[in-house]
């Protein structure tokens, strides 16, 4: 029971580290489209470069983290990965309380959840635990 | 000695002063509004006074203001026809010989062939600003998407476009699932449409915002509206609908012969020509009372969304006598091409209703032609849209090239005339021109520039002399004309023309007609005069290598090109997407599986 629930700890820690991947990797080749998921217009400019440059940066820096745990099985790149994507749901909350921004449940409870699994991850599939599944 | 230098620089500085302000100030009063209107794949006989059973009022006021054009001819499809009105030159110098959309590979990977608006041509609207006009835009701009190619960088103050082939009507939303989203722009930056939104009444509101945003400073204005009106979808308001809901009961058969009498009434053709039954068309009789029903609504819509863009040019003519400045405006009124025949013969068959539903769309009867609905009237009304003439949109036929043209203003010479000299696209931006008082850049030099850049010089007449009456025609007998399309061509040469359509509704033939005296392009003279057809034969290669006309592929077939560089487009980014997830993912699976083999 314990290797399937690992297992299956593993598929969700892959499919998420491939999800953040591929979210990256639209703001590189097709900005539009992605700003789109995101309920953003994109930006010219100067701000265009920061709206490809950070956003596309955060979610390839964050899909690798989480497929760098994965193959070292080192605890601290899930921790990253977690800290990342905390930080992301608690600074939706500041804008909402602070800045007037909606508040968008429906990417602060996906994040909240990822976050979970990743520090999950970091205890259940690193290398003081029993290896992944064989 | 200073005292004399001062002098001559005061004598110098005051002449100066005195010209410049001098020659303004005369020249302000003089220097026209222009209002050029650009209808959307409108036909040669949609409009009242070209002959249409539509309920067109202020078209046909327009047409009592000024000159009608019967032998006026443009592209078969919109961008190159948008470049060549813009800029006087011919559509494959302006880098514009198809419109993107249609291009296949093998002719993209040459410069010119892109089916954007080259640098190597100046927009007129370039050319009034720089002489002190407001220039506006509100519309389909389709010449191009970056920051460099909108209208905000080709000339035009103030601007709200859509820089795609075509979008809906009623909301920010495209209309062919090659496009991602409807891309729209104000002053050059993306923009969302608002909620409460109907292309026709908004573009017109915009243009009244820019023409009232400097409406006090004295300085004219050039207000460029291209609508989206009629293409598809072809969506209207229910209250214009409701007026045509039993005008097209008898059919398109019957509607090209209402329309062909009534253009030969008018003296836009001559009497007792010939029309051509298109193969496209339809049998009516064969219909069930069902889709006769279904058809007829179809047409109605499409007839109701031409009379709600007269209605709003009606709006903002009126709103022009409000603040004073309709005597001083000269509008020009034309289309980009002929009917638009796309469309499903049968609209109610599970594929169509299928495709439709993955863009968000239904084709219902009782709710056609409104928000969510996708209309279009198919290639049998397309070709009575163009009666009585052959062919239709995308083709070099007359029924593609051949539409109205109405240049008109309290001010003109020409009240209520109609001409049938041959006239081409690349003849409107010389003629606002010379109304502007503006002239045409020069070469200096041996070279054209404009701005420090190389330029294409226009090669399109002034129709002014028609309009003062100075001239009967502006072409002489002997004077070709080119034009090519997407393989499809033609040359127009005094009243004749050759003429080649390729499939899948043409047979990539040569003919020559007289198009005076059977603009119906019935007779092929081409075995009668084989001189003149061999000489207009020549003429047309010599066009296709002095304008850089590249040859189709062999097997080009536009409307599957259309959709091949959709899917390109669409898909291309997530195949790139793939092959990059691949690059990163699987070395990080070598190295885990290095790992754990080594334990």
């Amino acid at each position: 029971m314990k290797n399937v629930l690992r297992n299956l700890l593993w598929v969700l820690t892959g499919l998420i580290a491939l999800n953040f991947l591929v979210t990256g990797l639209r703001w590189a080749v097709a900005p539009s489209g992605a700003a789109e998921t995101f309920n953003m217009s994109l930006f010219n400019g100067a701000a265009l470069s920061s709206q490809i440059g950070d956003i596309g940066a955060f979610f390839i820096g964050m899909g690798l983290f989480v497929l760098l745990g994965m193959v070292t099985k080192k605890r601290e790149w899930f921790f990253a990965g977690a800290i990342l994507v905390f930080a992301a749901a608690l600074f939706r909350t500041l804008a909402w309380l602070f800045h007037g921004a909606s508040l968008m449940m429906q990417f602060i409870v996906p994040e909240i959840v990822i976050g979970t699994l990743l520090l999950v991850a970091a205890k259940k599939l690193t290398a003081d635990h029993s290896q992944r599944p064989e | 000695m200073k005292k004399l230098t001062f002098k001559l620089f005061y004598a110098a500085l005051v002449s100066v002063l005195f010209t410049v302000f001098g020659s303004a100030a005369s020249a302000q009063p003089s220097r026209p509004n222009i209002v050029f209107i650009l209808a959307d794949d409108l036909g040669f006989t949609d409009t009242a006074p070209y002959g249409s059973e539509i309920n067109t009022p202020t078209i046909s006021t327009l047409a009592a203001k000024g000159l009608r054009f019967s032998n006026y001819h443009t592209a078969g499809s919109c961008a190159p026809s948008r470049a060549m009105l813009l800029t006087g030159v011919d559509s494959h110098r302006a880098g514009v010989p198809n419109i993107p959309e249609m291009l296949p590979p093998e002719q993209t990977k040459y410069p010119h062939y892109r089916g954007v608006l080259g640098r190597n041509v100046v927009t007129i609207a370039t050319l009034l600003q720089d002489q002190g006009y407001h220039t506006y835009i509100a519309g389909k701009w389709h010449l191009g998407m970056t920051p460099d190619l909108l209208p905000s960088a080709r000339g035009f103050e103030r601007s709200f476009i859509m820089a795609d082939s075509g979008a809906d009507n009623w909301e920010q939303k495209p209309y062919l699932p090659i496009y991602e989203q409807a891309n729209w722009f104000a002053d050059g930056k993306r923009t969302t449409l608002p909620d409460e939104f109907y292309s026709s009444r908004f573009l017109i509101d915009k243009t009244i915002e820019f023409i009232d945003s400097n409406a006090d400073d004295g300085e004219p204005f050039f207000a460029y509206v291209p609508f989206q009106a009629v293409h598809l979808p072809v969506q209207a308001p229910q209250e214009f609908i409701d007026r045509y809901m039993d005008t097209y009961d008898g059919g398109w058969d019957e509607l090209r012969r209402q329309r062909y009498h009534r253009a030969v009434e008018l003296g836009l053709v001559p009497k007792n020509i010939a029309m051509v039954d298109m193969q496209t068309t339809a049998d009516w009789d064969k219909l069930t009372p069902k889709q006769k029903k279904y058809q007829a609504k179809r047409m109605a819509v499409y007839a109701a969304m031409v009379e709600a863009m007269d209605f709003h040019i009606g709006r903002l003519i009126a709103h022009l006598k409000d603040i004073g400045k309709y005597e001083n405006t000269i509008f020009v009124f034309t289309s980009d091409n002929g009917a638009e025949p796309s469309g499903p013969a049968d609209p109610d068959t599970a594929l169509t209703r299928f495709a439709l539903a993955r863009q968000g769309y239904e084709n219902d009867y009782q709710t056609l032609g409104l928000k969510g609905s996708f209309n279009s009237i198919g290639p049998s009304f397309a070709s009575a849209a163009a009666s009585p003439l052959s062919y239709y949109k995308f083709y070099s036929g007359e029924g593609g090239m051949r539409v109205p043209l109405i240049i008109a203003g309290e001010a003109l010479q020409s009240q209520s005339r109609m001409t049938s000299a041959f006239s081409f696209a690349t003849d409107i931006a010389p003629t606002i021109l010379e109304f502007a008082g503006v002239e045409a850049p020069q070469p200096r030099f041996g070279a054209l520039r404009y701005a420090g850049r190389k330029i294409e010089p226009i090669v399109g007449r002034s129709l002014v002399p028609l309009i003062t009456g100075e001239t009967a025609r502006v072409y002489g007998e002997d004077e070709p004309i080119g034009y090519e399309l997407g393989g499809n061509s033609a040359l127009f040469q005094g009243d004749y023309k050759i003429v080649l359509n390729r499939g899948p509704v043409g047979d990539g033939k040569w003919y020559l007609y007289n198009i005076v005296d059977d603009p119906g392009e019935t007779r092929d003279l081409s075995r009668n005069e084989p001189e003149r057809f061999q000489a207009m034969l020549g003429a047309y290669i010599r066009y296709t290598e002095e304008n850089g006309v590249l040859p189709v592929p062999k097997d080009f077939n536009a409307q599957q090109q259309v959709a091949l560089n959709g899917l390109r487009e669409r898909a291309g980014p997530a195949i790139l997407i793939g092959i990059l997830l691949l690059l990163i993912v699987v070395p990080f699976a070598l190295y885990a599986r290095t790992r754990h083999r080594l334990k």
